[in-house]
């Protein structure tokens, strides 16, 4: 196997994992408590990019000051991000069951001030990428080496702090700042589409200054080459618009809203074990 | 001779400039208001370290939630009809949630807007900003006041709200003090009424004890430049050592001073109350003196409210 197969597979891998651990906590977290798998598992793939290839981490060492960051815009989605934190060493999977619980280190969103591993609290909507703007630029400032990746919903677009973020980043000469887009098509009332369309949306960020990038957000291939795009790019920061499948890689669950705010039932969690170990949603 | 009112932004840009020569980690933020804050001598010295956003202060704030999140201390100003309103989200969530070290400056804060008027004017800042969790929110009675607040917030660790009129007295009268965050500041020890005051409504309030005293009634005012957290001791003994209080702002009583003191006083030590300041209106389109008067922030006002409350009767009568 190529040194580039490898990565892909060990990426693959972890994907995986990943969202078997987002079925676990969304059926454990119970009828009571409802967590969001469907958008989970739409980045679960890219997350995975970031976590087990790309980011340079130190699960041992949470705050260190040097770490590439990961925002989590969509914050709704968090069961993917602590899927991958847990399963990169930041703390055991015994937690997972704390999911939504008053006394949780994992709350409903993230939580920075709760959860080892999460540089930014998120939850409202359209925050991510000023704050990620923000550390990015303190990196830039300082001197600093690490890099910043922030994950927004395409839903989520339709902040106004989105476009004043995307507008700044560019001008502030933000090359260290990576935007990645899932686009899954579908939020929280139904299509994107028939809500507020987006589109043209590579243009509008190419518009604001932006390196664009557009790729299938579940092909491990095309991710890690745009994330090392990404990295190389001098000029400006980068967005990278990643198609997705909300519910990827459950069948039942794919491209069906229902699953944006669902808990999975016993029997709902067995069949989605089984379609993930089969290899895929076939 | 009273001291001239002495424009803030001249301070700002003073401080800043000083606190940035001592600490690397000091940034300064913007939305495209350098001529109202005055932090462009900050642009001079340390431009690496001064960050204009843009028209945005969602953005504003937010970025500097990441400057901070990264280890810095960034004060970010805009005016703070603003900096309470539209970045009030980014506020409570980016910046307060986390307690990040966020120095949140409102310039032209209350009336001395003036003339851009009643879409400008501030009333609703210290309510907002004081019901975030964790905030310590800081309104300066006086230009030396509001300089040594911007230096304490710069070594304080949490989240500060600091409000900067455009124009403050050089210097209160007969002050005794350093500033520090926390206490509150009396003048006098009349027994009659304590005026509880902020902001520049502290000086309008030290002018009221002469005309108390012709009224026969014996005030003392009790500055409050710490909103949050509140000395509720002082608070409370000043209520206890006179017959009744009244508050005075340039903000909106509710929410403002006036709320926060009924619901002080009510919870530990009820008293005649009366809170002057601008009642369920936007502010006008006029400059600073004309808007006092329309809003009773006067000196008279305080009297005729404590003849109303004292029943017209000083104990010294």
């Amino acid at each position: 196997m190529s040194k580039d197969e490898q990565r892909i597979r060990t990426a693959e891998h972890w994907a995986r994992k990943i969202r078997l651990d987002i079925i676990d906590m969304c059926c454990r977290v119970g009828p009571e408590r409802k967590a969001h798998p469907g958008g989970a598992l739409s980045a679960a793939d890219i997350v995975a990019a970031l976590y087990f290839d790309k980011m340079r981490i130190d699960p041992d060492t949470p705050q260190w000051p040097d770490r590439d960051r990961f925002i989590l815009s969509k914050g709704h989605t968090c069961p993917v991000l602590y899927a991958a934190l847990a399963n990169r060493g930041y703390f055991s999977k015994d937690l997972y069951g704390t999911l939504r619980r008053v006394d949780g280190n994992l709350q409903g969103h993230p939580d920075m001030r709760k959860t080892p591993g999460v540089d930014m609290t998120t939850g409202s909507l359209g925050h991510g990428l000023a704050a990620g703007a923000g550390i990015a630029m303190s990196a830039k400032i300082d001197r600093k080496d690490f890099r910043v990746f922030v994950l927004l919903g395409d839903g989520e677009l339709q902040e106004g702090l989105v476009w004043e973020s995307a507008m700044a980043s560019p001008r502030l000469g933000l090359t260290n700042l990576t935007v990645i887009i899932d686009i899954n098509r579908l939020q929280s009332g139904g299509s994107v589409e028939q809500i507020l369309p987006l589109h043209p949306l590579r243009e509008k960020w190419a518009s604001f200054g932006w390196n664009t990038i557009e790729i299938n957000g579940h092909h491990m291939e095309e991710i890690l080459a745009a994330l090392d795009l990404a990295v190389l790019e001098q000029e400006r920061p980068t967005a990278i618009l990643a198609r997705t499948v909300k519910g990827k890689g459950v069948k039942f669950m794919e491209d069906d809203n229902s699953w944006h705010q669902r808990t999975l039932t016993e029997e709902e969690y067995c069949l989605a074990v089984k379609m993930l170990e089969s290899g895929g949603s076939a | 001779m009273k001291n001239p009112r002495v424009e803030l932004k001249t301070v700002y840009g003073e401080v800043l400039v000083e606190l940035g020569a001592d600490n690397p980690d000091i940034f300064v933020v913007e939305a495209d208001l350098m001529k109202a804050s005055g932090s462009k001598p900050f642009l001079e010295n340390y431009p690496d370290r001064h960050i204009n956003v843009g028209v945005a202060e969602q953005n504003l704030v937010g970025i500097a939630a990441g400057i901070a999140a990264a280890g810095g201390i960034p004060f970010a100003c805009t005016m703070a009809n603003f900096m309470a309103k539209r970045a009030c989200d980014q506020v409570a969530m980016s910046v307060a949630y986390n307690m990040f070290n966020v120095k949140l400056v409102g310039c032209y804060a209350g009336l001395t807007q003036e003339k851009n008027g009643g879409t400008h004017i501030s009333f609703m800042d210290i309510g907002v900003m004081r019901s975030m969790p964790g905030m310590t929110v800081l309104v300066p009675g006086d230009s030396e006041e509001f300089r040594q607040a911007v230096r304490a917030a710069s070594v304080f660790q949490g989240p500060v709200y600091i409000r900067m009129p455009k124009l403050l007295q050089g210097s209160l009268p007969g002050k005794t003090y350093e500033f520090e965050i926390g206490p509150c500041y009396q003048y006098g020890n009349g027994n009659d009424l304590t005026v509880i005051a902020t902001g520049l409504a502290t000086d309008i309030a030290l002018d009221s004890l002469q005309v108390l005293e012709e009224a026969g009634i014996a005030a003392r005012v009790l500055h409050v430049p710490t909103i949050k957290p509140l000395d509720t001791e002082s608070v409370i003994r000043c209520a206890r050592e006179t017959r009744a209080c009244i508050t005075i702002e340039d903000h909106a009583t509710v929410g403002g001073l006036g709320g926060l003191i009924a619901e002080t006083l009510t919870a530990a030590c009820p008293v005649p109350l009366a809170r002057i300041g601008m009642q369920d209106a936007f502010g006008l389109t006029a400059d600073l003196e004309f808007q006092l008067e329309h809003f009773g922030i006067t000196a008279s006002h305080v009297a005729a409210e404590a003849i109303r409350l004292l029943d017209g009767r000083g104990q010294n009568e």
